[in-house]
C-alpha cells in the first residue's frame, strides 16, 4: 500500500459510511418529492443535454455490431411508408400533415423526423425503431422477430427528409383513401387496408404487399386473428389489425376472398430458376426430406385444407420472406406453421428463391 | 582447486549455509505468485487435484444418466440433454481425467523416484497443466450453455459432419480436445527425457523402479498414438468448416477413415491409461509384502509388449462394419495375444504376494480390488475379442460393463491405492485407514453392483447410448441395480474426498515420510528441493539394501548437496549406464509459461465459438509469451561444476547428448506419426474410392516439373542448413556470423517457398479441396507441411535473433541444433509428401 | 424377444453356446484366481513357494493362456467363417435402408414383385434370408439379437447379413449405432412365418391398397401424400414410410408404439412428443374429428 494513503481498515470504514449516507440520503430526497416530474415545466437547464448525450451514446454503442442489409429496393420504402402513415405519423407527423396535438405535449416530444433522421446512422435508426427508447414515448416494435419489417421502415425513413408531400402520399397509398367521402364503417376500414393491399387485394400495382385475392376467406380470417393477437408476428399487421372487431375481420376476409384473381405477372426471374422452382413445387426434394409443395398447397381450394394458404400467383418477395421466417423459426406459432418450419429448414437458400420465382409467375387457380 | 577423487558417501560435513542456499534456490513463490510455480511436486499436486475435479464432475454426469435410466420411460432429462451427458461423461473421463491423472502422478513422483530434483522442462509441465485446466473447465462449461458435444465420445461422422450436427457443439469437442492432446504430448516429452536422462548415477535401466518403466512405455505410446487422433480431429474440423470431404461418401470420402484413425489412437489410449496404473501396483505390492517384485524383468517385457501390441488391435472396435474375414481373424488373434502380457503381470503380483507377507492396508485393499475387477474386465475382454460374440454384444451395455470393469478396476482402484500409498510422502498428515477402508468397501460393492448387471442388460438386447428404454424387455431390473450401485460408488468416492479434505495437507518438505518402510527413492526425506543430495544407486530398492542411505542423502553426502550456481540444479546422466554427464540448470518460477498457456487455451476456445479475430489475437499473444519464455533458455556454457567425489561436470551440452535435443527428437517422432497417419489416410481412401483419383495424367495432376522444382528447393533448404551449421562451427567474426544468418534465412525462405509452390501447383491445375476426398487429402499434405514449415520459420527467425543478440555461437548452439533438426525433418517430410502426392498416382496410371 | 441368450436362429444359437461356454470358463478362472490370491496371502508355506516360483509364473501367465486362447480363437474363427460365407442361391433377398430414425424395407427384385414397407421384416421359417444393408444418412446398425449378430449400415458401403429363423415367432431388433436424436427409439420387428403364411403375406403386400371403405379425404387435404406412398392411390411421396399396408404391421414409429386406430391418431397429432426430433412434424392443429377420420382410414390399410 502506498504510504500516503490512510490504512486499509480506515478506508474501508469510510467507504462503508459514505455508502450508507448515500443510500439513506438518496431515499429521503426522493421520498420528499422535491424533484418535480411535471412535463409542463420542462427539464432543468443542461439536464436535457445530459439525457440527450446519454441516449445518443447508448444507441451508438448498442447499434455498433448491426449489419445493414440492402435497403434500396423500392418495395421496402413502400411498405415502410404504409406502416408509417398508420402507426408513426400520429405522433411524428408526416409530409402529409402534422402530428396530433396530444403527442406534441409530451416530454420529450416526438421529434420532427425530417430534421432528425439525417443525424443518425442507418444501423442506429434500426435499433431505435426496433427497441424503442426508455423514458420517452417511443415504443418498441410490436414483435422482436421481424427485423425485415424494421428495415423496411428504416428504408422509408432514409428517404423521408427529402420527400415531397406528393411522393409521400403516393407511397403511403393515399389515393385509395381519397375516394368517395361517404362510406360505410366497413368501407372505411377497407380504405385503411387498401392503402397497402389495394381494394382488390393485389397490392396497388406493386409486388411489395402480399396478394390477398388468391386466398380463401377462412384462411384470411384466421390470419387476421393471428395478427391481431400477436400469434403471427408482424409489427405492420398487428398495428393494422389490433383494433378490428371480429365482425369487421369477417367482412374484410370475405371482401378480399371474393376478389377475382387476375392473370399472372410476367416472369421476371431467369427461366432455369423458375424451372427449378416448378420441379420443387411438383415433386419436392426427397433426398432432403422436402415434400412437394403441391401436396399441401396445390390442389383447388375445395380439396385443400383451409388452414394452408394458396401459393400460386403469390409475389416472390413475400414468399421468400415467409420461407426465411420459417427457416429462422420466427413463424412457428400459428397452427400449421410448425410443419413449414420443419420443411423450410430443409431447403437451401437457392431452393427458396426458385420456388418464389416459380409461384410468382403462375396464374392463380 | 580440485577435490580429491574421494568415494561417496562423502565423510566430511557440509559447509554451513549450503542448505539454506539450496532451499532459497528451490523456494516456491507464495500468495498469488503460486501461479508461477514450476516445481514438479507443486505442478503434480495441482494436476492431480484438477484431474480429480474432472473425475467428480464427469461422475456427477453419470449419476444423472443413471437416474434417467433407473426406470423405463423416465423423464428426468430429455433426449437432447442425455445425448450431451453421455458424450461429455466419456470425453471428460477419457481426456480430462484418465490420461491427465496418470500423467500427473508421473510428474509428481518420477523425479524424486529417480533421484532427481525436478523434471528437465518444468515450465513445460506448468504450461501443459494450465492449458489443460483452463481449457478443460471451459470445455465442461459448454454443458451449461447447451452447447456440449452430443455425438458420442468417439464422434463418428457422418453424424458429426456439419450436415447432421449443424451447431457449434461438435466444434467444442474438436477444438477443445485438440489442445488437451497437445498438453498430453508435452507431458510425454517431459517424461521420456526425464526418465532416460535424469536418473540418479548408477540407476541403470535394469535398476529403475518399475513405475518408471511403465511411464516410459506410457509416454512412448502417447508419442505414436495421439497424433492419429490429432489428425482425425483436424480433418473433421476442416470438413465441418470448409467442406473438405474426408468422410462424406458422396464425394469419395469414407466414414470408416475416421474410425481407423480414431481407434488407432483409441485402443492404445486405454493401455496408456492402464499401464501407469499397473506400474503403480507394481510399486505398492512389493512394499506391502516386504519383498522385491517377483519377475521384474518379465514385467518390463510385459509392459513393453503390451505397449507394442496394443497398436495392432484397433480394428476390434470395428468388427461389425463389414470388413473382410482376414482382417477379422488377424485382429481377433492380436486382441487375444495382448492379454498374455497382462496375465504375466497379474501372476507376478500374486507371486510377489506369495513371497512375503501382504499387510492388509488401504492401498493393499485397493490393489486386491483392482485385481478382482480388472481380471473380470479382462475376461470379458477376451470374450469380446471373439468376433461372433462381439457381433452380438458390440455397442450394447455388455461393452459398457466391460469398459468400466477394465477402466474403473484397472485404473481408478490403483489410483486410490496410489493416493493412500503416496500421500504420506507429500502430506503433513497421513490419510485415515478407517475412512479408506470404508471408501474401498463402498467402491468395491458399488462397482460390482453398478456394472455387473450391465452385462445382462447388454445380453438381453439393450444397446448403448439410449436415453430411455421400453419396459418388459428384461432391462428394468439390471438398470435399477446399476443405478443403486452408481450411487454407492459416489458415496465411496465422497468418503475419500472427505478424508482428503480432513487429512491431506500438502507439503513437499514437511511430509509424514516413509510409513510403509518402502524401498524406493521417492521415500527419501525430501525437501522442497527433492533429495538433499543425489545418491548413487546400486539396487532396485536402495532404501532396503542401504539402511543408512536416507540419513546420508539428507546430510548431503552424495552428489550436488547444494547449489553451485545459486540456482536450481539436477544431474543429467547417460541413458543406459546412468553415469553423470552434465549438470542441468533447471528453470525456476515463471509467468511466461503461465500466460502462454492461458492465451493458447483462449485461442482454441475462441475459435470454437467462431470469434476468429480475438482468437488470432490470443494466438499471437501466446506465441509472444512462448518466445519470451524460450529466450531465457540456452544459457550457453559456463565453468565446470564440482558435483562431488572430485567430479567436475559441464553445465551445458550440445549435440546429441543434450536433453533439449532429445526433446526435439521426440517432437519429430510426433510429427512423423502425424504424417504417417496422413499417408495412411491417403492410401486408404484411394483404395476405397479410386474413382476420385486422377484417371489420366491430364486429369488435374500438376505437371511433374512442379514437384521437381519444389523438391529441388527443399533440398536446397537442407543444404542451406548444412552450410549454416558449418558457418556456426567455424565461428569467427562479422562475416562468419552473417553467413550463418544468411544461410538460415535462405533455409527459411526455401521451406516457405516450397510449401507455397506445392499449394500453387495444385491450385493452378484447377483442383479445389472441396471437390473430392482426393483433392482434400492433397491439400491436407500442404496444410500439415505448412504447419511444420510455420514452426520452422518461427524457429529460424528466432535463431537469427539469438545470433544477432550475441546469444548464439559455436559453443552455445543448442537453439540452432534444435532448429536444424526440425528443418531437416521438414525437408524429409516434404519430399516424402511430394512423392506421395505427385508420383504415386502416376505409378498407378 | 430381443435377447442374445434366447436364440431362434443358427447363428444366434452358436453364439449363445459360445457365450455360455466362455462365461463358465471365465467364472472358473475367476474362482481359481480368488483361490490363488487367498493362498498367496494366507496359505501355507508350501503353496506360497509354488505360487512365487518363476516356473508357476511362466506356466500360468504364458502357457496356459496361450493354449486356452488358441482354442477359443479357433472356435471363434470357425463361427466367423460361417457367417461371412457367400449367400446360398435360394435365399430371399431383402434390402434394408437405414434412415434417421426408421428402417426402409424393400422386397423383390423384379419390377412386378417389388414393394416397400417399413420398420418390419417378415421372413419365412427355415429359409435363408439375405439382407442388403445400406444407409441414407449417418451410420446405423441392424441388430436382431435373437437371430444373428449386428452389421453396421454405413453410407457409401453395402453390407450383407444372413438371417435364418428356425421357428415362427416375433423378434425385436434395435439400431445399435448411435445415430443422434431419438436413436433410442429406432427399433423394428422381424416376424418369422411358416412358409404358407409367408407366401400369403407376400402376395397381399404386393397388391396395392384396396379401395377404402372410409373417408380418405383428410389424408389428401392435409398433405400426407407429400411424404407417404399408398399404392393404388395418388399418394406417391417417398420421404416417409410406405403406408400401403401399414395397419397390418405390428408397430408405428419404428416400434415406438403398437398400431391401432387410437395410436394412429396419437402419432399424427403428437409424434414429436412420442419420438422427439423425428423427421415427421406433429399435426396438432387437426381437429379431433379430422384425426379420427384419418386414423380410421389408416387403420383400414391392412
Amino acid at each position: 500500500m502506498p504510504s500516503w494513503l490512510p490504512p486499509l481498515g480506515m478506508l474501508l470504514r469510510c467507504a462503508a459510511v459514505l455508502a450508507v449516507v448515500a443510500i439513506v440520503g438518496g431515499f429521503l430526497t426522493i421520498w420528499s418529492g422535491f424533484y418535480s416530474v411535471a412535463a409542463s415545466r420542462g427539464h432543468w437547464p443542461g439536464f436535457e443535454l445530459v439525457l440527450e448525450f446519454a441516449m445518443r451514446s447508448s444507441v451508438r454503442t448498442h447499434a455498433l455490431l448491426i449489419q445493414v442489409p440492402q435497403i434500396d429496393r423500392p418495395e421496402q420504402a413502400r411498405r415502410g411508408a404504409g406502416h408509417f402513415q398508420q402507426a408513426c405519423a400520429p405522433c411524428h407527423g408526416s409530409p402529409a400533415g402534422p402530428s396530433m396535438l396530444v403527442a406534441r405535449s409530451m416530454l420529450p416530444p416526438p421529434s420532427d423526423l425530417k430534421d432528425l433522421v439525417p443525424t443518425w446512422k442507418t444501423r442506429e435508426l434500426f435499433w431505435i425503431v426496433k427497441n424503442g427508447l426508455k423514458y420517452t414515448g417511443m415504443p418498441t416494435w410490436p414483435t422482436q422477430q421481424r427485423d425485415d419489417e424494421v428495415w423496411d421502415t428504416v428504408a422509408f425513413l432514409r428517404e423521408l427528409p427529402a420527400m415531397s408531400r406528393e411522393r409521400y402520399r403516393e407511397l403511403a397509398g393515399f389515393a385509395a383513401t381519397d375516394e368517395a367521402p361517404s362510406r360505410t364503417p366497413d368501407e372505411a376500414r377497407l380504405a385503411s387496408c387498401a392503402r397497402c393491399h389495394g381494394d382488390d387485394g393485389r397490392g396497388r400495382d406493386t409486388t411489395a404487399f402480399p396478394r390477398l385475392d388468391i386466398q380463401t376467406a377462412p384462411y384470411l380470417l384466421d390470419q387476421l386473428k393471428a395478427y391481431a393477437n400477436g400469434t403471427r408476428a408482424s409489427g405492420f399487421m398487428q398495428a393494422a389489425t389490433a383494433e378490428l372487431s371480429a365482425r369487421e375481420m369477417a367482412w374484410l376476409a370475405e371482401h378480399y376472398a371474393k376478389a377475382r384473381p387476375a392473370a399472372a405477372a410476367p416472369p421476371l426471374e431467369a427461366d432455369s430458376l423458375r424451372r427449378q422452382g416448378e420441379a420443387l413445387f411438383r415433386s419436392g426434394a426427397p433426398e432432403q426430406g422436402v415434400p412437394a409443395c403441391a401436396a399441401c398447397h396445390g390442389a383447388k381450394a375445395a380439396d385443400r385444407d383451409l388452414r394452408y394458404p394458396a401459393l400460386l400467383g403469390q409475389y416472390a418477395s413475400h414468399t421468400k420472406t415467409q420461407l426465411e421466417l420459417f427457416k429462422q423459426g420466427a413463424r412457428n406459432t400459428t397452427e400449421a406453421a410448425p410443419l413449414m418450419t420443419t420443411i423450410a429448414q430443409r431447403m437451401t437458400d437457392e431452393q427458396v428463391r426458385a420456388v418464389a420465382a416459380y409461384l410468382a409467375a403462375e396464374p392463380a387457380r | 582447486m580440485t577435490e580429491k577423487r574421494s568415494p561417496l558417501p562423502n565423510r566430511l560435513p557440509r559447509p554451513k549455509g549450503e542448505l539454506a542456499l539450496l532451499e532459497k534456490a528451490w523456494k516456491v513463490p507464495e500468495g498469488w505468485r503460486l501461479l508461477t510455480a514450476v516445481n514438479n511436486t507443486y505442478i503434480g499436486v495441482f494436476y492431480i487435484g484438477a484431474a480429480l475435479l474432472f473425475f467428480i464432475l464427469a461422475g456427477v454426469l453419470a449419476l444423472v444418466m443413471r437416474l434417467q435410466l433407473a426406470v423405463p420411460g423416465n423423464e428426468i432429462v430429455g433426449q437432447g440433454t442425455y445425448n450431451q451427458l453421455f458424450t461429455m461423461h466419456g470425453t471428460v473421463m477419457m481426456f480430462l481425467f484418465a490420461v491427465p491423472v496418470v500423467e500427473a502422478i508421473g510428474v509428481m513422483l518420477l523425479p524424486q523416484m529417480l533421484g532427481a530434483r525436478d523434471l528437465p522442462f518444468p515450465r513445460l509441465s506448468a504450461f501443459a497443466f494450465w492449458a489443460y485446466l483452463v481449457g478443460g473447465l471451459f470445455f465442461f462449461s459448454s454443458l451449461f450453455m447447451g452447447l456440449a458435444p452430443d455425438g458420442g465420445w468417439f464422434m463418428y461422422p457422418p453424424l458429426t459432419s456439419s450436415r447432421y450436427s449443424p451447431g457449434d457443439n461438435s466444434d467444442f469437442w474438436l477444438l477443445g480436445i485438440g489442445f488437451i492432446e497437445i498438453s498430453a504430448i508435452a507431458g510425454a516429452i517431459e517424461i521420456i527425457v526425464g526418465i532416460m536422462r535424469t536418473r540418479a548415477p548408477g540407476m541403470t535401466l535394469d535398476k529403475m523402479p518399475i513405475f518408471a518403466w511403465a511411464m516410459l512405455v506410457f509416454a512412448g505410446m502417447i508419442v505414436f498414438a495421439f497424433p492419429a487422433v490429432i489428425l482425425a480431429t483436424m480433418l473433421l474440423e476442416l470438413e465441418r468448416s470448409f467442406q473438405w470431404p474426408f468422410f462424406i461418401a458422396d464425394k469419395g470420402g469414407d466414414p470408416l477413415l475416421w474410425q481407423h484413425l480414431f481407434w488407432f489412437f483409441g485402443h492404445p489410449e486405454v493401455y496408456i491409461i492402464f499401464l501407469p496404473a499397473a506400474g503403480m501396483v507394481s510399486m505398492i505390492v512389493p512394499t506391502m509384502t516386504g519383498v522385491p517384485l517377483v519377475g521384474y524383468r518379465l514385467i518390463v517385457v510385459a509392459l513393453v509388449a503390451t505397449g507394442f501390441f496394443s497398436f495392432g488391435l484397433w480394428v476390434h472396435h470395428m468388427f461389425t462394419t463389414g470388413i473382410p474375414g482376414l482382417s477379422l481373424a488377424f485382429f481377433s488373434a492380436a486382441s487375444m495375444v495382448v492379454t498374455i502380457p497382462s496375465a504375466m503381470q497379474v501372476f507376478s503380483w500374486i507371486a510377489t504376494m506369495a513371497s512375503g507377507r501382504l499387510r492388509l492396508t488401504v492401498p493393499s485393499l485397493f490393489v486386491l480390488g483392482f485385481l478382482a475387477v480388472f481380471v473380470i474386465g479382462g475376461l470379458t475382454g477376451v470374450m469380446v475379442a471373439m468376433v461372433p460374440f462381439d457381433w452380438q454384444v458390440h455397442d450394447t451395455y455388455f461393452i459398457v460393463a466391460h469398459l468400466h470393469y477394465v477402466l474403473y478396476g484397472g485404473m481408478v482402484f490403483p489410483l486410490f491405492a496410489a493416493l493412500y500409498y503416496w500421500a504420506p510422502a507429500f502430506s503433513k498428515r497421513r490419510l485415515s485407514e478407517t475412512l479408506g477402508r470404508w471408501s474401498f468397501a463402498l467402491q468395491f460393492i458399488g462397482v460390482n453392483l453398478a456394472y455387473f448387471p450391465m452385462h445382462f442388460a447388454g445380453l438381453a438386447g439393450m444397446p448403448r447410448r439410449v436415453y430411455t428404454y421400453p419396459a418388459g424387455l428384461g432391462w428394468d431390473l439390471p438398470n435399477l441395480l446399476s443405478t443403486v450401485g452408481a450411487f454407492i460408488i459416489a458415496l465411496g468416492v465422497l468418503l475419500c474426498l472427505v478424508d482428503l479434505a480432513r487429512n491431506f495437507r500438502f507439503s513437499a518438505s514437511d511430509a509424514v515420510g516413509d510409513v510403509w518402510k518402502a524401498g524406493t527413492l521417492e521415500w527419501l526425506p525430501n525437501g522442497i528441493y527433492g533429495p538433499r543430495s543425489i545418491p548413487i544407486v546400486e539396487d532396485r530398492e536402495p532404501l532396503w539394501y542401504r539402511p543408512t542411505l536416507a540419513d546420508e542423502v539428507e546430510e548431503g553426502r552424495y552428489f550436488l548437496p547444494g547449489t553451485k550456481t545459486g540456482g536450481r540444479e539436477t544431474l543429467v546422466t547417460t541413458p543406459f549406464d546412468a553415469a553423470p554427464d552434465y549438470v542441468l540448470l533447471v528453470p525456476g518460477p515463471s509467468w511466461r509459461s503461465f500466460w502462454a498457456a492461458i492465451f493458447m487455451a483462449a485461442f482454441f476456445l475462441l475459435l470454437t465459438v467462431k470469434l476468429v479475430v480475438p482468437a488470432m489475437a490470443c494466438g499471437v499473444l501466446s506465441l509472444g509469451f512462448v518466445v519470451a519464455w524460450l529466450w531465457q533458455t540456452d544459457p550457453g556454457p559456463g565453468p565446470k561444476l564440482a558435483i562431488g567425489a572430485g567430479i567436475r561436470l559441464p553445465s551445458y551440452r550440445t549435440g546429441s547428448s543434450s536433453h533439449s535435443w532429445w526433446a526435439m527428437i521426440v517432437l519429430v517422432l510426433v510429427a512423423a506419426s502425424l504424417f504417417v497417419a496422413l499417408a495412411f489416410s491417403y492410401f486408404y481412401i484411394w483404395s476405397v474410392s479410386p474413382q476420385v483419383w486422377p484417371q489420366a495424367a491430364s486429369d488435374r495432376l500438376p505437371d511433374l516439373s512442379w514437384a521437381a522444382t519444389t523438391a529441388v528447393i527443399l533440398v536446397a533448404g537442407s543444404i542451406a542448413l548444412l552450410f549454416a551449421d558449418w558457418a556456426l562451427k567455424r565461428g569467427g567474426t562479422g562475416a562468419g556470423r552473417w553467413a550463418l544468418r544468411a544461410t538460415l534465412l535462405l533455409a527459411v525462405a526455401a521451406l516457405g517457398t516450397a510449401c507455397f509452390l506445392e499449394f500453387c501447383a495444385q491450385w493452378q491445375v484447377g483442383l479445389r479441396p472441396a471437390d473430392s476426398s482426393y483433392a482434400a487429402l492433397v491439400y491436407t499434405f500442404t496444410v500439415v507441411q505448412g504447419q511444420l514449415v510455420a514452426a520452422f520459420i518461427l524457429m529460424g527467425l528466432y535463431t537469427i535473433a539469438r545470433s544477432m543478440t550475441g546469444k548464439l555461437n559455436a559453443a552455445r548452439r543448442v537453439t540452432f541444433d534444435n532448429t536444424k533438426c526440425l528443418g531437416h525433418y521438414a525437408v524429409a517430410q516434404g519430399l516424402v509428401g511430394l512423392f506421395i502426392v505427385h508420383v504415386s498416382p502416376r505409378l498407378a496410371l | 424377444m430381443q435377447s442374445v441368450l434366447a436364440p431362434h436362429g443358427p447363428e444366434a444359437a452358436a453364439v449363445a453356446r459360445l457365450g455360455w461356454a466362455m462365461f463358465a470358463g471365465g467364472a472358473l478362472i475367476c474362482l481359481a484366481l480368488v483361490v490363488l490370491v487367498f493362498l498367496a496371502i494366507r496359505g501355507g508355506a508350501g503353496s506360497r513357494r509354488v505360487i512365487a516360483s518363476e516356473r508357476f509364473l511362466i506356466w500360468s501367465g504364458i502357457f496356459v493362456p496361450v493354449v486356452v486362447l488358441a482354442g477359443l480363437l479357433s472356435w471363434g474363427l470357425v463361427l466367423t467363417g460361417a457367417r461371412i460365407a457367400p449367400p446360398s442361391p435360394g435365399a430371399l433377398q431383402i434390402e434394408v435402408i437405414g434412415e434417421q430414425w426408421w428402417w426402409r424395407v424393400r422386397y423383390g427384385t423384379e419390377a412386378a414383385q417389388k414393394f416397400e414397407t417399413a420398420n418390419e421384416l417378415r421372413i419365412p421359417v427355415g429359409r435363408d434370408v439375405e439382407l442388403t444393408l445400406v444407409s441414407r444418412d449417418v451410420i446405423h446398425s441392424f441388430w436382431v439379437p435373437s437371430l444373428a449378430g449386428k452389421v453396421d449400415m454405413i453410407p457409401g458401403m453395402t453390407n450383407r447379413l444372413r438371417l435364418h429363423a428356425t421357428e415362427a415367432g416375433i423378434f425385436r431388433g434395435q439400431c445399435a449405432e448411435y445415430c443422434g436424436g431419438p436413436h433410442a427409439l429406432m427399433s423394428f420387428h422381424v416376424v418369422a412365418l411358416e412358409v404358407d403364411a409367408f407366401e400369403a403375406w407376400l402376395a397381399a403386400q404386393r397388391r396395392p391398397a384396396e379401395a377404402p371403405a372410409t373417408d380418405q379425404s383428410v389424408f389428401f387435404s392435409t398433405g400426407c401424400h407429400g411424404c407417404h406412398t399408398v399404392r393404388g392411390t395418388n399418394a406417391v411421396g417417398t420421404i416417409g414410410p410406405d403406408l400401403t399396408h401399414v395397419a397390418g404391421r405390428l408397430s408405428l414409429g419404428a416400434a415406438t408404439l403398437p398400431t391401432g386406430a387410437v395410436n394412429f391418431g396419437r402419432w399424427v397429432r403428437e409424434n414429436q412428443h412420442l419420438k422427439p426430433g423425428n423427421r415427421m412434424p406433429s399435426f396438432g392443429f387437426l381437429s379431433a374429428g379430422e384425426v379420427d377420420r384419418l386414423a380410421t382410414y389408416l387403420d383400414g390399410l391392412k
